[in-house]
């Protein structure tokens, strides 16, 4: 490029593209008796070589949940920081050490519709040698390492995953230059990154667990509490949420025991009375078993449901 | 009397003649060299720097570049003027003797860095910076004698 309009040149992270050649020349006026002369130096070319550069970040704000056989989605950002049109090779690393267990690796993928977001059958398998993504300078690719927590993983057992980004055209202490390997057959020379970048991503497991107490008080007749026929047995179930997360879908259930008789409409949850009829409040009586959904309870939460029996 | 107009007149052609020859482009020769400055690792563990041929150039490389001129011809070149320009992929970085005037706007206005303004997008001034500069130039005030010469320097980053 030949020196044009002021300020044209933008100012790119990466600097000025690989394979632009500076032209510079000189020129000199002065005057003679017979008049002004004018002069150009000599043509000096230089072409500006392919810096190898590329930082790696994760682009989950914090641990990424999961649970004991659960898939795992975790994004990564690869910037080509060079100068040059380049292909990055991945390298996924699930079985980093001094971490609490090893998720299997699913695939690598490229976020090939470039919304940010993993979509499964749509974004682009990544297969290493064959379709290694070419970046523009200062362009970025997100890329998603999916994996899947083994079922022996334990509430809050923490992994490491790792991407590795490697330039194609070579990697090593910078300053190595690999002759004619840049763009517009100028020199590629290995940048400050070493050419390879790579981030860690965690993940966390979120394991909750159901625990269900059952108890029961026992009314008889006389103002006692002795399991006589007649007495009235009132059942106390306590469902509780342990470790971390929210379990989904909770439902409590329980048979009546032989020889009782349930209390018709003795059901409570949290106090509150529920009908025998599967309706719309939370509790329901089918004959044989009391049942209660729940719902959802996150970790610390609890729900107490109660029942009468009478005994026979 | 009559002598010293004869003199004269001859004196007038050979400045034809040398004017002729300049203007064929042999009076004064000019040569430009850029060079890439590189910080050299010692055994010792200092760095220097070196001058090298320019083989392998990279973004915020410092280059230096060197325009030479020599009074090759037989009359002494008035108001001698060297203009070089600067790449678009270079950010001028300073010269070696400060007797430059620079323009930030591909050689229209000229003056002192210090002197230039630049507006920006908002349309106010602020001041011109090296980065902004298009073109240097520097007036030697003399005439360059016969067989003279000498050489300017300038600094530049590659962006």
């Amino acid at each position: 490029m030949l020196a044009g309009a002021s300020c044209a040149t933008p100012a790119f992270a990466g600097g000025t593209p690989a394979g632009t050649d500076i032209q510079n020349i000189a020129t000199a006026t002065y005057e003679t008796l017979g008049g002004p002369i004018e002069i150009d130096s000599n043509l000096v070319v230089i072409r500006v070589d392919e810096l190898l550069d590329v930082t790696v970040s994760s682009s989950n704000p914090g641990d990424v949940a999961t649970t004991p056989s659960g898939n795992n989605v975790q994004t990564f950002q690869v910037t080509n920081s060079g100068n040059g049109n380049e292909a990055f090779a991945l390298v996924a690393n699930v079985a980093v050490g001094g971490d609490d267990f090893d998720p299997s690796l699913q695939s690598l993928v490229l976020d090939s519709n470039n919304n940010g977001v993993y979509d499964a059958g749509v974004d682009t398998i990544y297969v290493a040698g064959s379709n290694d993504p070419v970046l523009a300078p200062d362009t970025s690719i997100t890329v998603f390492i999916i994996t899947s927590t083994p079922a022996s993983a334990v509430n809050n057992n923490r992994a490491e995953v790792s991407l590795l980004a490697s330039a194609v055209t070579g990697t090593g202490a910078p300053g190595s230059s690999f002759p004619g390997a840049g763009d517009g057959n100028s020199n590629a020379v290995v940048g400050n990154t070493g050419a390879d970048a790579q981030a860690s991503s965690f993940l966390a497991v979120q394991a909750a667990l159901l625990a269900l107490v059952k108890s029961a008080a026992v009314a008889d007749p006389f103002g006692g509490t002795r399991p006589v026929p007649g007495s009235v047995i009132t059942y106390t179930l306590v469902a509780s949420v342990s470790g971390s997360g929210t379990l989904t879908n909770i439902t409590i259930s329980d048979p009546i025991p032989a020889e009782t008789t349930y209390s018709a409409q003795s059901i409570t949850l949290e106090g509150v009375g529920q009908s025998d009829a599967v309706d719309t409040d939370q509790g329901s009586f089918n004959g044989s078993a009391i049942r209660v959904a729940v719902g959802s309870l996150a970790s610390g939460e609890s729900r107490t449901v109660t029942f009468r029996v009478t005994i026979q | 009397m009559k002598n010293w107009q004869i003199e004269k007149l001859t004196a007038c052609v050979a400045a034809l003649f040398a004017s002729t020859a300049a203007a064929a482009g042999t009076q004064v020769q000019l040569s430009s060299d850029v060079f890439v400055e590189k910080q050299i690792r010692q055994p010792d563990g200092s760095t220097s720097l070196v001058l090298e041929q320019p083989k392998l150039v990279t973004p915020g490389d410092n280059l230096v570049f060197i325009v030479k001129f020599k009074n090759a011809g037989a009359a002494p070149a008035e108001n001698f003027i060297v203009t070089n320009p600067v790449p678009n992929a270079v950010a001028f970085n300073g010269t070696s003797d400060g007797t430059e005037t620079v323009s930030i706007d591909n050689g229209e206005n000229w003056g002192l860095l210090s002197a230039l303004r630049v507006k920006d997008t908002e349309g106010n001034l602020r001041p011109a910076q090296m980065a902004d500069v298009t073109h240097i130039r520097w007036s030697l005030n003399q005439s360059l004698p016969v067989g003279s010469e000498g050489k300017v320097i300038f600094r530049g980053v590659v962006r």
